[in-house]
């Protein structure tokens, strides 16, 4: 990361712009009208309030589409690199003859821009296991043929905690490169040869000479001071909550902090690191259907209901129990990286009030008291300990 | 919209019970009256057996219509079948009119044993009517899209 | 909308926390299921201890339908012993729901009703704001349970109508029942392509209590599991069927959408056709039996050739 440019703001949407114009797709956050809907009648059918803009990753149809306001989009970059639901292969029957129609696992070069730091290191987090017994060749290519450029994140609100967990708001991790806003426009880092190629292709957005002592100061006291007001927000060892969760297997704590949890699954859709899929096999016509992959959720009631009828997470306390375990213990142990990056979704998301900072809290604590009592915290010490 | 339509065939999926519409409908075939030839049979013990669930796939499948039919009120085989299927299809007939789709390719009947010219009747305006509306392409556009802009993949 | 007052403290809390102690402390229910204050608003919470009924609260913050909790699916809640509920006029319909049902008797809850005056659209707010017609939740409007009878407690003041909201549900289901079909198509279809089958709708529904959930059903696999537009479809107007006659209107199912399908204009939409055809509305008294499972034989059948 030595080398550092500046882009003005009008070379950045000219950066899209040609891009774009080269027929490269430009993945982005787009501000978004969350009734979605072109109809004519969407504006007065739709009970959502349209005040309230979402910002979503989508495919540039312009660059004046770019949403440059640091807000945090709706879903994760997740689905780009694992779609909600994708072809694997398909086949045609005729007679006993079987044709089976690969799918490609190549793809065409794009470029994401202004990415979330958390949405990018969670890309990171999940190619561990996604190169671990197998390796996803679907994954693998979609993350070869994107780049990533991240725009440092100003902190969206007090359920951040990427700090907590490894990342930081400037963090590079699973990303290309790292625009940081000064005054008229961005530094830009570049952090892997993606990214120094970027700036290479477009060289005439980029302005090699950055003034260390002013705009050089600026990109680095925003990024300071970031990192600072995350912290505030949560500050655990992320690795005795891993031991203590690993050896608290049956702790009441768990049960209690997931009570009020309705398995509504829409933590582990929004969440950047949440990766598990089902698979299914559809028929499309007499003779011909597809095989697809599409998000599965850990919190559904039949995740690990077996074909005996047998259910080993039989209730919601224990498949919330597993979530933590998977996220902050079992991951961690197998392939040494928390999965998570603390961008707080599942948390604003939560319409039954469940509270991830709450929670890591609350273990934190526990983790860290004396063992003088071998079976686990307290029977009086109150669940939602961060409150 | 005609010439373009001329050669287009409905496909309807017809759900009947077993006591009445079905009998009805051989009672048809062996009175030899002629009727259009576009109607796929599945044969129920009663409507009130007939899940809207049936209907939904049928359009998931390809058929650009659907025919309910059973038992008039108060000659269900099992008693009160039918009027359960009533009361259902009521609710489903006009959710569905909510969403878009056009009542015109859902025909709902009661067609008695001895019932054959009505059965005829009900087919060919069920596939009349359907052949008016088209190819149901609006349903089967909503087939998956794994063509997304992050993927080439041949159909 | 920043100036928006801070609604008044409600009347009924400190005879809610009352009642509360009181039940736990005789041993009436072993736990109270009602609503606290956390960080990001007003949230379910469990209470065991007497000593901690001063967590209960009410306010416009209260959304929650806490019925859910009763869902026989729920061992880890059944497991805390008898149940001491809150609950809203639209709450504690979904109970005469589930006693119509035979899936609770009566003697398995104890209800402590709160008289509602309507409650916030977006309730995750550090405090309770007064209502107004701009962030009062659509559903309010034109509640007929102010009075809940369904309760073995009944707390707080007679509370003013909630306010008109800016456009109600039933002028909104209006405006889409006014436009061509193709329209309404073009509408229900780019709302289901949004679903990512998370099933949030399904869960947190007080009345979605099938030990087996039709979508589950793999062989035949009935209703397609992936989130495309096709299997999208097949599953909402499912469950959207699978309701009607039940729905309670609490909205919650809506509130819990991650992707913001406007699933409350499905819901009145069913609420309309059973009250048109059937002369039926949902209500807190078990013994209205619900209309589909049942049938007259002069039922209408002007759709029936």
């Amino acid at each position: 990361m030595s080398d550092r440019y500046f882009i003005s703001d009008a070379d950045l949407r000219g950066l899209a712009a040609d891009l774009l114009g080269a027929g490269t797709e430009v993945v982005a956050p787009v501000a978004t009208d969350i009734c979605q809907s072109p109809s004519a009648i969407a504006a007065t059918a739709c009970t959502l309030d349209h005040s309230l803009v979402d910002i979503d990753y989508r495919s540039l149809a312009t660059a004046d589409d770019l949403d440059l306001d640091r807000g945090l989009p709706q879903l994760s970059l997740k689905g780009y690199f694992l779609p909600e639901h994708e072809a694997l292969c398909r086949w045609k029957q005729k007679g006993t003859t079987t044709e089976v129609i690969e799918v490609p696992t190549e793809f065409a070069p794009r470029v994401v821009l202004a990415a979330k730091p958390c949405d990018s290191a969670a890309l990171e987090v999940v190619d561990k296991v996604m190169n671990w017994d197998y390796k996803d060749e679907l994954w693998n290519g979609r993350r070869e043929a994107t780049t990533i450029v991240n725009l440092a994140c100003p902190v969206i609100d007090d359920s951040c905690f990427c700090t907590a967990v490894g990342s930081a708001p400037d963090d590079v991790k699973g990303a290309d490169g790292l625009l940081t806003p000064v005054a008229g426009g961005y530094v830009y880092e570049p952090a892997t040869d993606k990214g120094r190629a970027l700036a290479a292709t477009h060289k005439a957005r980029f302005d090699a000479d950055v003034a260390a002592d002013t705009v050089g100061r600026q990109a680095d006291d925003e990024r300071a001071a970031a990192r600072e007001r995350v912290a505030g927000n949560l500050e655990i060892d992320a690795a005795s909550v891993r031991d203590w969760i690993d050896t608290h297997f049956e702790d009441p704590l768990l049960s209690q902090l997931a009570i009020r949890c309705n398995g509504c699954g829409a933590c582990t859709s929004v969440c950047p690191t949440c990766h598990c899929f089902d698979i299914v096999d559809e028929q499309e016509g007499v003779g011909r259907g597809t095989r697809r992959r599409c998000w599965d959720t850990c919190q559904a009631p039949t995740f690990t209901l077996h074909a005996s009828g047998h259910n080993p997470r039989d209730d919601q306390h224990v498949r919330y129990r597993q979530r933590i375990n998977h996220k902050f213990a079992i991951y961690p142990l197998k392939f040494g990286e928390v999965l998570c990056t603390g961008c707080g979704r599942c948390t604003r998301v939560c319409h039954a009030g469940q509270d991830l900072v709450e929670i890591l809290q609350a273990i934190d604590i526990a983790a860290r008291r004396p063992r003088d009592d071998a079976s686990g915290p307290a029977a009086d010490e109150p669940a939602e300990a961060a409150s | 919209m005609t010439d373009a339509q001329t050669d287009f065939e409905p496909r309807i999926t017809a759900f009947v019970c077993n006591w009445c519409t079905y009998t009805g409908a051989d009672l048809a075939g062996t009175s030899r009256l002629h009727m259009a030839s576009n109607v796929r049979i599945i044969r129920l013990p009663c409507t009130g057996r007939i899940d809207p669930l049936f209907i939904v796939k049928a359009f998931e499948r390809g058929a650009d219509g659907v025919i309910v039919s059973g038992c008039h009120p108060a000659d269900c085989h099992y008693t009160s079948g039918n009027y359960h299927a009533r009361r259902r299809f009521a609710v489903f007939h006009d959710i569905m009119g909510f969403v878009g789709v056009d009542p015109g390719r859902m025909t709902f009947s009661w067609v008695s044993a001895s019932e054959g010219a009505k059965w005829k009747d009900v087919v060919d305006e069920a596939v009349s009517k359907v052949r008016e509306l088209g190819p149901y392409e609006a349903y089967r556009a909503l087939a998956p899209d794994d063509a997304s802009a992050t993927a080439e993949v041949t159909p | 909308m920043t100036d928006v007052a801070t609604a008044p403290a409600y009347t009924g809390v400190e005879d809610m926390r009352r009642i509360a102690r009181e039940l736990l402390e005789a041993g009436d229910v072993r736990v109270i299921i009602g609503w606290e204050h956390a960080r990001r608003g007003a949230r379910p919470v469990f209470v065991s201890d007497p000593a901690d009924t001063d967590k209960l609260i009410f306010d416009t913050r209260c959304v929650h339908n806490l019925v859910t909790y009763l869902n026989p699916r729920r061992d880890a809640v059944a497991e805390l012993g008898k149940i001491g509920l809150v609950v809203k006029g639209c709450d504690v319909k979904a109970v005469a729901g589930l006693l119509r049902e035979a899936q609770l008797t009566r003697d398995d809850v104890v209800l402590i009703g709160v008289r509602c005056g309507g409650v916030l659209e977006e309730n995750e707010l550090p405090a309770a704001l007064a209502l107004t017609p701009e962030n009062v939740a659509p559903r309010c409007h034109g509640c007929d349970n102010r009075e809940p009878t369904l309760t073995d407690h009944l707390v707080g003041e007679p509370q003013p109508e909630p306010p008109r909201p800016v456009m109600t549900i039933d002028e909104r289901v209006a405006a889409l029942d006014a436009q061509p079909l193709e329209e309404r198509w073009a509408f229900w279809t780019d709302q289901f392509s949004k679903c990512v089958r998370c099933y949030a709708c399904r869960q947190v529904c007080p009345l979605c209590i099938c030990e087996r959930c039709i979508v589950e059903k793999t062989q035949p696999q009935w209703i397609e599991s992936s989130a495309h537009p096709r299997g999208n479809f097949s599953w909402n107007i499912t469950r959207a069927i699978h309701l009607a006659g039940r729905c309670v209107d609490c909205g919650e199912c809506e509130r819990f959408c991650p992707v913001g399908i406007p699933l409350s204009l499905l819901n009145r939409k069913l609420q309309h056709i059973v009250r048109d055809r059937y002369d039926y509305t949902v209500s807190d008294d078990p013994e209205n039996a619900a209309p589909i499972g049942d049938y007259r034989l002069d039922d209408q059948q002007e759709f029936i050739k």
